[in-house]
C-alpha cells in the first residue's frame, strides 16, 4: 500500500506544478511599438487614398478596354473598415499614448502629425461614404458600435484637429517620416493646407463657415511651393511599388485600361502639355480617349492606355499638392472669399496651370503657350468652370479627390452616364456593417438617404 | 523541471520492478467453436473481475496475463456462450464455446485506450476493422472511414488521388465557427492532423495519412463528449481511436505478410462542354491588315463558329513556330481538356513480419507507395515503417513501444482558381488543342502561351506575356509544387501489476514531424518575376502519462477505477522564405538568389496542458453499470484550470428477458461535458511587425483584439441508445439519440472595423446539435459456402446556431468576390449552421416569377438573399459483403442528403462561353447565339420590375417573353450576378469502393511455401450512382485543404477513378 502512496504523491506532484506563465507570451510579435513606427505605418496606407481603379471611374479618367464592369457603375458596398483598423487605429494609439519616445522627435511634433494624418484619412473616408463613425470610433472593446457622426460635425471636428496640429508643433524633427523626412515645417503648410481645401469643400452648404476656415488656414500658412506636396514616393522595391506598376507591369493590364474620351477630347484640343506624360500613343500614333462606360469595351490597339511614367515602380503618389491649393485660392478670390477678385483669382489660376505643369512634366516652359489659349485663358464670366476643369486635369489618377470636386460643382461636366447610370454621388457602405453595426447603421441611412444604401445618396456637402 | 518529475516517475516503475515480481501467470490457448471445430478469432478472453482483455488472433489463438492462479479466464463470442475456466495450474487451453442465442458484448478500446466490455459502456461506439479499411487500398486512413460509421461525415478531394485532404466531421458542426475536427489517437497517441493546404494551390492532404492503413487493426470512433469526455479539453470534437496490429505471445512463431497492390487512375466526370464556337469575345472576326483572319487571344469561347475556316492561330504568331505565318482550320477540340490528363498508377508494396514467443511479441511493417499522377508531372512517393514490441520484464512488469516512420515526398498539381490548369474548365477556348500546346516550349527557350494580346495590323505581336492563363503544361512543368515529411509517432511505457486488483502504467508519447513545402514560379510566362517559396515546419507533440486501474469484484458488485494524469507539451516552430523582386539567375531557385531582401517569417508556438483525471464504473451483476469520470485541464493558453465531468449508465435488460429472438439488448444513457481551449497567445496584446521602407522600419496595431478573460468552450452531450442483437447476432440494430450543446465558443467575433478592430477573441455562441444515428448490422445468409453480410448505417443531424452574442445574430464565417460580386457563408441565430448567402434573382412576392429589367435581363437582388445550409441533412453508407467459397465480393455505398455548395467552376464554364447551354438549340430551332433578328438568343420570360421603363413609358409589371442577346444573358447578368444559378444541391450517392477477391489456403497451395494467397480485383471511386449537381462537379469532393467547409468549388481537381489488382501472401 505505501507503494501506492508514493504513486499517488507522484501522480500529484506531476500535476500540482502549476503553468510557467511565460509559456503563453508570444515570443513572435513584439510587446511594444514606437510612435515613430506606428507613423511611419499608417503613411504606407496613404496611397491607397488615390491608387484604385474605383477612384478613377468615379472621375471618369479611365474606361474599360476589357473585362467592362466595375465602369458600370454596379451597386455593391465598398469596405471602409480598413481605413480604421489600419491607419487611423495606429494613429490614435500615437495620440493617446503616454510613453512616446523623446528620442524620436518631440512628442507634441509626433503627435501634430499623427492628428493632421488622422485628419486628412477622416476628411477621406467622410467624402466618400457620408455620415460614419467618428467621435465613438477607434475605441476598441470600450465600443465595437460606435454611432455614426453627421458629415457637418465631423468636419467641424477636423477644423479643431488640424488647427491643434498647427499650434503644437514645436521646433525639432521627428523621425520615420516617410513623407517630408521630418521637416515640421512642411507638415504645419499640409495641415493647414488640408484645411484650406476642407473649408472650399463646404462653399455650397455653408459658405460663410468655409470662408471663415479658409481665411484661419490662409493665415496659419499653406503651401508655398511644389516643394511642399505631399507625395507618396514610392520605391523601385516590390514591397513599396507603385500600385499601377503592380496593375500594369507585374500583372500584365497595360490593356485593361484606356483614358477616357472626354479627358483625351479635353486634353487635345488644347494641346496640353501633360496629354503626353498621361497618355500613350494608340496603334496610330494618336491620342485617342475610349467613351467611358463602353459596354464592350474596345480593342486596345486603337485607344491610349495610361502613360509610362506613372506607372513605373517608383512612380509618385500626389495627394495634396500646392497647385491645388492655387487652384482653391483662385476660386475662393473668385467667390470673394478672400480679396483680390478676378485679378487674384486670375493670377492664382495661371500659377495653378503652371505648378501642375511643372509637378507632371518637370518643366513649365510649355505653360505660357498653353495659358495662351482661348480656352485656357482665364475669363471672369467662366471662372468657375474654367478652374474647375482645370483642377479636374491637375487630378488625374486622383480620382477621389476630382470626383468630389465633380460634386461639389458639377464640373467638368462632359462626364457620361454609362448605360443610363450616372456617376455615383457616395459609396455604400460597408456591407457587414449591417449586421456589425446593425442599429446605428440603419440609424445614418435613415437620416441621410430615407433609410436605403445605395450610391445615388448625397453626403451632407453636396448641394 | 516537469520533465524531471517524469523521469522520476518512471525511474520508480522501474525500480519497483525489481521488487515485486514472481506472481503474474502466463497463459495461451486455442479458442474453437463445439458446433464446427473451427478456430474462432476475435473471441474477448477476459481475465473476470478486470478489465484486463485480449482478443484471439485469426488461428484462434490467445495469449494472456493473469494476476494469479486463483483468476478466471472468461471466454466471450458473439453468437456464442460465455465460458469461464478458472486457470489453476493450467497453462494451456483449448476452449470450445458453445453456441448460444444470449448474445454478449465484445471487448472495445474506449477512451485513454482503456479496453471495456461494450456491455458496461453507457454510450455509443462503433469499431470499423482494418479489413474494412484496406478493402480498395484507400491512401488516407481517414478517407476509408467514408460511409462506414453513423454520424461521421466525410468530405474529401480528389487531391488527383495524391494523398488528398479528407475532412471528418462528428455529429454535424459543433461550433459556431465551423471549426472543430476530432482529436486523433493512434494506440494512445494523440498525433496530430493538420493540414497546410489552403483553397488554392497544391492539395497537401491532412497529416492522419501518415498512418500506414495495413497497420491498422481497428477504428472506434468516440462520437461525442460522452465517449470523449475522458480527454477533456481536447475532446470536444470527439476522438477517433485508432489501434494498430500487434505481435502475439504465446508459442514462438513468426508471421510474414506480404500485400501488393497496383492500379491505374482515370480521371473522370469531365464537364460538358460545347463545341460550336471558339474563342474570341465576338462572332465577327479579326483580321490582320492583309485579310486573314485571326483566332483572339482572348479567354472565353464567345468567338466565331468552328467551321473550318483558315484563320491564324495564335501559335502562328510565334516566329519560332513550323506553322509561322500559316493559316489552319478553325475546328474544335471535343477532347482537348480530357487529352491533358494523362493515366495515373500506384504502386502499394508491404510487408509485415509478427510474432512472439512466451513472454515477448513484435511486428515490424514496411509500406512502400508511389503514385504517377493524372496530372502531367505529378507523383507521391511515401514509406511507411512500423514496429511495435512488448516485453514481459517480469510475471508483472510489461514494457512496450509503438514507433511509426512515415516518409512523403511529392510533386503535386496545383487546385482552385488562379493556379494550375483549372482554368481550361473556366476559361479556355474550344478550338484549343491540346496536344499542340503541350509542345509548350520552343527550342529557343521561349514558352508557347495561347492567351496572348492581339497582334498588330501587320501580325506582330510585341507583348508576349499571357493575359491572365499560361500553357497548362507550363504549369506543370515550370510551375512546380514539392513537399516532403518526415514524421515519428509512437510511445514508450511500462505496465506493472501492483496487485492482483491493481494495475498501473507510464507512456512517454510522441509525434514530431519536419514538413517542407517550396514552390517555383517560372519567369517566362504570366509572371514577370521567377519567384521562389520555401517553408520548414517543425511540430513536436509529447505526452506524458500515468495511469493507475483497479478493479474488483466483491459478490454481484464490480468496480473499476482508473486514475491518471497527462502532461502535454507542443512545440512548432516554422521558418518560411520567399523570394522578391525576382529571382538574380534564371533557373536559380534559391532563396540567396532573391533580388530583392527576401520575406521571411519566423514563428515558434509553445503549448502546455496538464491534466489529471479519474474514472470510476460500478457494476451490478453484469447488467447494470454506472460510469463517473471527471477531468481536470490546465492549458497554456488559458488563465484557470477547468474541470470537465462525465456520467454515464447501461442496461443489460435481455439478462432479465429471457425471450429466445432477442440474444442482447442493452439501453444506455449519458451525460457528458468536453471542452476546447483558445489558441496560443490570444490572452496578451501586442504589436505587428509591418512592412519596411526602404529601411524605415514599422509596427502596426493588429487587426484582431485579444482577450486576457476568455475561458475554454464546453460542449454538453445528452445520449440515449439501444444495442439490440437478434437471432444470434445474425441481425443487430444500434439505435442513438443524442442532443450536443457547444457553449462559448472561442471565437474572433467580427466587430464593426470602425472601433479599430476587425474582431475580438470573444467567449459566444450556443450552437446544439441534436440527431440520431442507426447502425443496422444483417447476415441474411449464413453457410458453409455461401455467406451475405450487409451492413448499414444513417445519421441525421440537425445543427440550429441558437446565439451568438448579445445584438448580434449573424457572424460571417468566410465570404470570397469573384469579378467584385461577393458570397458569404454565415452563422445566422435560429438557423441551421452556414448559410449560404448571394445574389439571387428578383421575383414577383405573388407569382414568383423572375423581374426584368428595360433590357429584358432578369434582375437580381443584393447579396442578401439566403439560400439556406450547406450542411447534409444525413449521411450514410451501406456495405455488401458475399462470401461463395473462396470468393469474396464487397461494396461499399456511401451517401449524403442535402447540403449546398457554390460552384465557380460551373458559373465560369457558362460564363466564358464554355458551357453546352451557351451553344443550345433554342424554342425557335436556332442556336441562342444566333442574332435575335434571325430567331436566336435565349428564351426569357418574366415580369417586368417595379419602376422599368421602356421608352419612357412605365411597363412595370407587365409580363415579357421574349428572346435576348445569349451573351449579354449568360456572360455579363447570369455568369457574373446571379449566384442563385450556381448554387447546387450536395446530394449524392456514391459507389465508393468495390472488391472481388478470391483467396487459396494452405491446402490448395500445396508444396509452395504460403500459408495463404489472396487476390483481388479493387475499384476505388468507380462510379457516382446518382447525384442531383450537374456533370463535372464532384460534392462528395469538395474538401479544400485547410477551410473549415467544402461550401465553395472555384477550381477542384478531377475525380479520379481507380481500378487494380491487390495481392495477399501469407508465409
Amino acid at each position: 500500500m505505501k507503494k501506492l502512496y508514493i504513486f499517488l504523491l507522484a501522480c500529484l506532484s506531476l500535476t500540482s506544478c502549476e503553468i510557467d506563465e511565460d509559456i503563453n507570451v508570444n515570443p513572435n510579435k513584439p510587446s511594444d511599438a514606437s510612435g515613430g513606427q506606428l507613423l511611419a505605418n499608417s503613411m504606407l496606407s496613404l496611397p491607397g487614398l488615390s491608387s484604385s481603379t474605383q477612384a478613377q471611374f468615379m472621375a471618369q479618367y479611365l474606361s474599360e478596354l476589357q473585362y467592362v464592369g466595375t465602369s458600370l457603375y454596379p451597386e455593391g458596398a465598398t469596405n471602409f473598415y480598413g481605413w480604421y483598423t489600419g491607419p487611423l487605429m495606429n494613429l490614435e494609439t500615437v495620440i493617446n499614448s503616454e510613453e512616446l519616445d523623446g528620442k524620436e522627435g518631440p512628442i507634441a511634433n509626433q503627435k501634430a502629425v499623427a492628428k493632421i494624418l488622422k485628419a486628412y484619412y477622416f476628411w477621406n473616408i467622410t467624402d466618400r461614404w457620408g455620415d460614419v463613425p467618428f467621435s465613438q470610433a477607434l475605441k476598441g472593446n470600450a465600443n465595437f458600435t460606435p454611432a455614426y457622426d453627421t458629415q457637418e460635425s465631423i468636419y467641424n471636428n477636423l477644423f479643431i484637429l488640424l488647427n491643434e496640429a498647427n499650434e503644437q508643433i514645436v521646433t525639432g524633427s521627428i523621425s520615420n517620416d516617410i513623407v517630408y523626412g521630418g521637416d515640421m515645417e512642411r507638415w504645419r503648410k499640409l495641415s493647414n493646407t488640408i484645411r484650406l481645401l476642407m473649408a472650399l469643400r463646404i462653399s455650397e452648404v455653408n459658405p460663410s463657415k468655409g470662408k471663415e476656415e479658409f481665411n484661419k488656414a490662409l493665415a496659419a500658412g499653406i503651401m508655398t511651393s511644389n516643394a511642399d506636396n505631399f507625395v507618396f514616393k514610392h520605391l523601385a522595391l516590390e514591397v513599396n511599388e507603385n500600385y499601377w506598376y503592380s496593375q500594369i507591369s507585374l500583372q500584365n493590364r497595360l490593356t485593361w485600361w484606356s483614358l477616357s474620351e472626354n479627358l483625351v477630347n479635353t486634353l487635345k484640343a488644347t494641346a496640353d502639355p501633360r496629354l503626353p506624360v498621361f497618355a500613350n500613343t494608340n496603334d496610330a500614333d494618336e491620342y485617342a480617349g475610349l467613351r467611358f462606360g463602353s459596354p464592350n469595351g474596345g480593342d486596345p490597339l486603337k485607344y491610349s492606355t495610361l502613360g509610362e511614367q506613372l506607372w513605373q515602380q517608383d512612380a509618385p503618389v500626389y495627394l495634396v499638392t500646392y497647385a491645388q491649393a492655387l487652384f482653391a485660392k483662385a476660386e475662393a478670390s473668385k467667390r470673394g472669399w478672400i480679396e483680390g477678385g478676378d485679378a487674384e483669382a486670375e493670377a492664382n489660376y495661371n500659377e495653378a496651370i503652371k505648378q501642375s505643369i511643372a509637378q507632371w512634366t518637370g518643366s513649365t516652359t510649355e505653360a505660357a503657350d498653353y495659358l495662351a489659349n482661348a480656352e485656357v485663358a482665364y475669363n471672369p464670366d467662366t471662372a468657375l468652370e474654367q478652374i474647375a476643369t482645370q483642377r479636374y486635369i491637375h487630378l488625374f489618377m486622383h480620382g477621389y479627390e476630382a470626383w468630389a470636386e465633380w460634386r461639389r460643382t458639377g464640373y467638368p461636366n462632359n462626364l457620361v452616364s454609362p448605360e443610363g447610370k450616372d456617376v455615383p454621388t457616395r459609396l455604400m457602405y460597408t456591407a457587414t456593417e449591417a449586421a456589425n453595426n446593425t442599429a446605428n447603421y440603419n440609424e445614418a441611412l435613415q437620416r441621410q438617404f430615407g433609410g436605403t444604401d445605395g450610391l445615388y445618396g448625397k453626403v451632407w456637402w453636396d448641394k | 523541471m516537469r520533465k524531471l518529475y517524469l523521469s522520476t516517475l518512471l525511474l520508480l516503475l522501474v525500480c519497483w520492478c525489481g521488487t515485486a515480481l514472481a506472481q503474474q501467470v502466463n497463459v495461451s490457448g486455442t479458442v474453437t467453436g463445439a458446433d464446427s471445430g473451427i478456430p474462432l478469432p476475435g473471441v474477448s478472453v477476459i481475465v473476470k473481475g478486470t478489465t484486463t482483455g485480449v482478443t484471439t488472433s485469426a488461428d484462434g489463438t490467445f495469449q494472456i496475463s493473469v494476476p494469479n492462479q486463483e483468476s478466471v479466464l472468461l471466454f466471450r463470442f458473439l453468437g456464442y456462450e460465455v465460458q469461464e475456466t478458472r486457470v489453476g495450474n493450467q497453462r494451456v487451453f483449448n476452449v470450445r464455446l458453445n453456441p448460444d442465442s444470449k448474445q454478449l458484448g465484445e471487448v472495445v478500446v474506449t477512451a485513454l485506450g482503456i479496453a471495456r466490455e461494450e456491455r458496461s459502456l453507457g454510450y455509443a461506439t462503433q469499431e470499423v476493422k482494418g479489413e474494412d479499411l484496406t478493402l480498395t487500398k484507400e491512401q488516407n486512413v481517414l478517407g476509408s472511414l467514408s460511409g462506414k460509421v453513423a454520424g461521421v461525415q466525410m468530405t474529401g478531394s480528389s487531391g488527383s488521388s495524391m494523398g488528398g485532404t479528407q475532412k471528418i466531421q462528428i455529429r454535424g458542426v459543433n461550433s459556431v465557427t465551423g471549426g472543430g475536427q476530432p482529436l486523433i489517437v493512434v494506440d494512445g497517441t494523440p498525433i496530430s492532423n493538420a493540414n497546410f493546404a489552403g483553397r488554392s494551390g497544391a492539395d497537401y492532404g491532412n497529416l492522419a495519412q501518415d498512418i500506414n492503413p495495413e497497420d491498422v487493426e481497428s477504428i472506434n470512433v468516440l462520437k461525442g463528449p460522452a465517449a470523449s469526455a475522458l480527454y477533456g479539453i481536447r475532446g470536444q470534437y470527439g476522438v477517433v481511436m485508432i489501434t494498430t496490429k500487434k505481435g502475439k505471445k504465446g508459442p514462438k512463431k513468426v508471421d510474414v505478410q506480404l500485400n501488393s497492390a497496383f492500379s491505374v487512375e482515370k480521371v473522370g466526370n469531365f464537364m460538358p462542354m460545347q463545341n460550336i464556337y471558339g474563342g474570341g469575345g465576338s462572332q465577327t472576326w479579326r483580321t490582320l491588315a492583309n485579310g486573314e483572319k485571326y483566332v483572339d487571344g482572348t479567354d472565353e469561347s464567345w468567338g466565331p463558329k468552328m467551321d473550318g475556316t483558315p484563320v491564324r492561330h495564335m501559335h502562328s504568331f510565334y516566329p519560332q513556330d513550323p506553322m509561322y505565318g500559316q493559316l489552319e482550320p478553325f475546328v474544335p477540340q471535343p477532347d482537348n481538356i480530357k487529352d491533358f490528363f494523362e493515366t495515373g498508377h500506384n504502386l502499394n508494396n508491404g510487408v509485415s513480419i509478427s510474432g512472439g514467443n512466451e513472454n515477448s511479441s513484435f511486428r515490424l511493417s514496411y509500406n512502400n507507395t508511389r503514385i504517377e499522377g493524372v496530372e502531367p508531372n505529378t507523383w507521391l512517393k511515401r514509406n511507411n515503417l512500423g514496429l511495435s514490441a512488448s516485453l514481459d520484464l517480469s510475471d508483472k512488469i510489461t514494457a512496450s513501444a509503438n514507433i511509426n516512420y512515415a516518409n512523403n515526398d511529392a510533386q503535386r498539381p496545383s487546385q482552385g482558381y488562379y493556379e494550375g490548369s483549372r482554368n481550361f474548365m473556366q476559361w479556355f477556348q474550344r478550338n484549343l488543342d491540346m496536344k499542340r500546346l503541350k509542345n509548350y516550349k520552343y527550342d529557343d527557350g521561349t514558352f508557347y502561351h495561347w492567351n496572348i494580346g492581339r497582334p498588330n495590323a501587320q501580325g506582330v505581336i510585341t507583348n508576349w506575356r499571357p493575359s491572365d492563363w499560361n500553357n497548362p503544361y507550363f504549369e506543370a512543368y515550370e510551375n512546380l509544387n514539392n513537399d516532403n515529411r518526415d514524421r515519428f509517432f509512437g510511445d514508450v511505457g511500462l505496465t506493472y501489476q501492483v496487485l492482483p486488483d491493481l494495475k498501473v502504467s507510464g507512456f512517454v508519447r510522441s509525434d514530431m514531424y519536419t514538413q517542407n513545402i517550396e514552390s517555383r514560379i517560372a519567369a517566362g510566362g504570366r509572371s514577370v518575376n521567377a519567384a521562389y517559396s520555401t517553408g520548414k515546419y517543425q511540430n513536436k507533440e509529447m505526452n506524458y502519462e500515468f495511469l493507475a486501474q483497479y478493479t474488483k469484484e466483491w459478490n454481484d458488485f464490480s468496480f473499476n477505477v482508473n486514475v491518471g494524469a497527462n502532461l502535454f507539451d507542443r512545440n512548432y516552430t516554422y521558418l518560411s522564405q520567399a523570394t522578391r523582386g525576382g529571382l538574380t539567375s534564371p533557373g536559380f531557385y534559391n532563396i540567396e538568389g532573391s533580388s530583392e531582401r527576401p520575406a521571411v517569417a519566423s514563428y515558434l508556438l509553445r503549448k502546455q496542458l496538464n491534466s489529471i483525471y479519474g474514472m470510476a464504473t460500478v457494476g451490478y451483476k453484469d447488467t447494470y453499470f454506472v460510469d463517473f469520470s471527471l477531468r481536470r485541464d490546465h492549458s497554456s493558453t488559458l488563465p484557470d484550470p477547468y474541470y470537465y465531468p462525465s456520467v454515464s449508465a447501461s442496461f443489460v435488460f435481455s439478462e432479465l428477458l429471457n425471450w429466445q429472438p432477442l440474444s442482447f439488448g442493452k439501453l444506455r444513457a449519458s451525460y457528458a461535458m468536453a471542452g476546447n481551449d483558445v489558441s496560443v497567445y490570444a490572452t496578451s496584446m501586442n504589436y505587428e511587425i509591418g512592412g519596411l521602407y526602404g529601411t524605415v522600419n514599422t509596427s502596426f496595431v493588429p487587426d484582431v483584439l485579444n482577450n486576457p478573460l476568455i475561458k475554454p468552450s464546453f460542449a454538453t452531450s445528452y445520449e440515449v441508445g439501444a444495442d439490440l442483437k437478434f437471432f444470434n447476432g445474425r441481425l443487430g440494430a444500434d439505435v442513438t439519440y443524442y442532443e450536443q450543446r457547444n457553449e462559448d465558443d472561442v471565437i474572433t467575433l467580427n466587430v464593426s472595423g470602425a472601433s479599430g478592430y476587425s474582431s475580438s477573441y470573444i467567449n459566444a455562441g450556443l450552437m446544439v446539435n441534436k440527431g440520431i444515428e442507426i447502425a443496422l448490422t444483417g447476415t441474411p445468409i449464413q453457410t458453409q459456402n455461401f455467406s451475405w453480410d450487409i451492413a448499414f448505417n444513417a445519421a441525421r443531424n440537425r445543427g440550429t446556431v441558437k446565439e451568438l452574442y448579445p445584438g448580434l445574430d449573424s457572424r460571417l464565417l468566410e465570404s470570397n468576390t469573384y469579378s467584385g460580386v461577393s458570397m458569404y457563408l454565415y452563422s445566422n441565430v435560429g438557423e441551421q449552421f452556414g448559410s449560404i448567402v448571394g445574389q439571387a434573382y428578383q421575383r414577383d412576392p405573388e407569382t414568383g416569377k423572375i423581374l426584368l429589367g428595360s433590357n429584358n435581363m432578369p434582375l437580381y437582388t443584393t447579396a442578401t438573399h439566403n439560400f439556406g445550409s450547406v450542411l447534409p441533412d444525413a449521411t450514410g453508407g451501406l456495405q455488401n459483403s458475399f462470401r461463395l467459397g473462396k470468393f469474396d465480393l464487397s461494396a461499399m455505398i456511401d451517401y449524403q442528403l442535402g447540403g449546398q455548395f457554390i460552384s465557380w467552376s460551373r458559373m465560369l464554364a457558362v460564363k466564358a462561353g464554355l458551357a453546352p447551354e451557351t451553344a443550345a438549340i433554342n424554342e425557335n430551332g436556332k442556336n441562342v447565339r444566333d442574332p435575335l433578328a434571325e430567331g436566336g438568343g435565349v428564351k426569357v420570360s418574366g415580369i417586368y420590375g417595379p419602376g422599368v421603363k421602356i421608352n419612357d413609358e412605365d411597363v412595370s409589371g407587365r409580363e415579357f417573353t421574349g428572346f435576348v442577346d445569349a451573351r449579354t444573358y449568360f456572360r455579363n447578368t447570369l455568369g457574373t450576378r446571379i449566384y442563385e444559378e450556381w448554387i447546387y444541391d450536395a446530394s449524392y450517392v456514391r459507389l465508393r469502393e468495390i472488391r472481388l477477391g478470391y483467396s487459396l489456403d494452405k491446402a490448395s497451395l500445396g508444396s509452395l511455401p504460403f500459408q495463404k494467397v489472396g487476390i483481388a480485383f479493387i475499384a476505388r471511386n468507380p462510379l457516382m450512382i446518382w447525384q442531383k449537381a450537374p456533370e463535372g462537379l464532384n460534392p462528395a469532393e469538395l474538401a479544400t485543404g485547410s477551410s473549415s467547409f467544402g461550401w465553395l468549388e472555384t477550381g477542384g481537381l478531377n475525380t479520379v477513378r481507380s481500378y487494380g489488382v491487390n495481392l495477399n501472401i501469407s508465409f
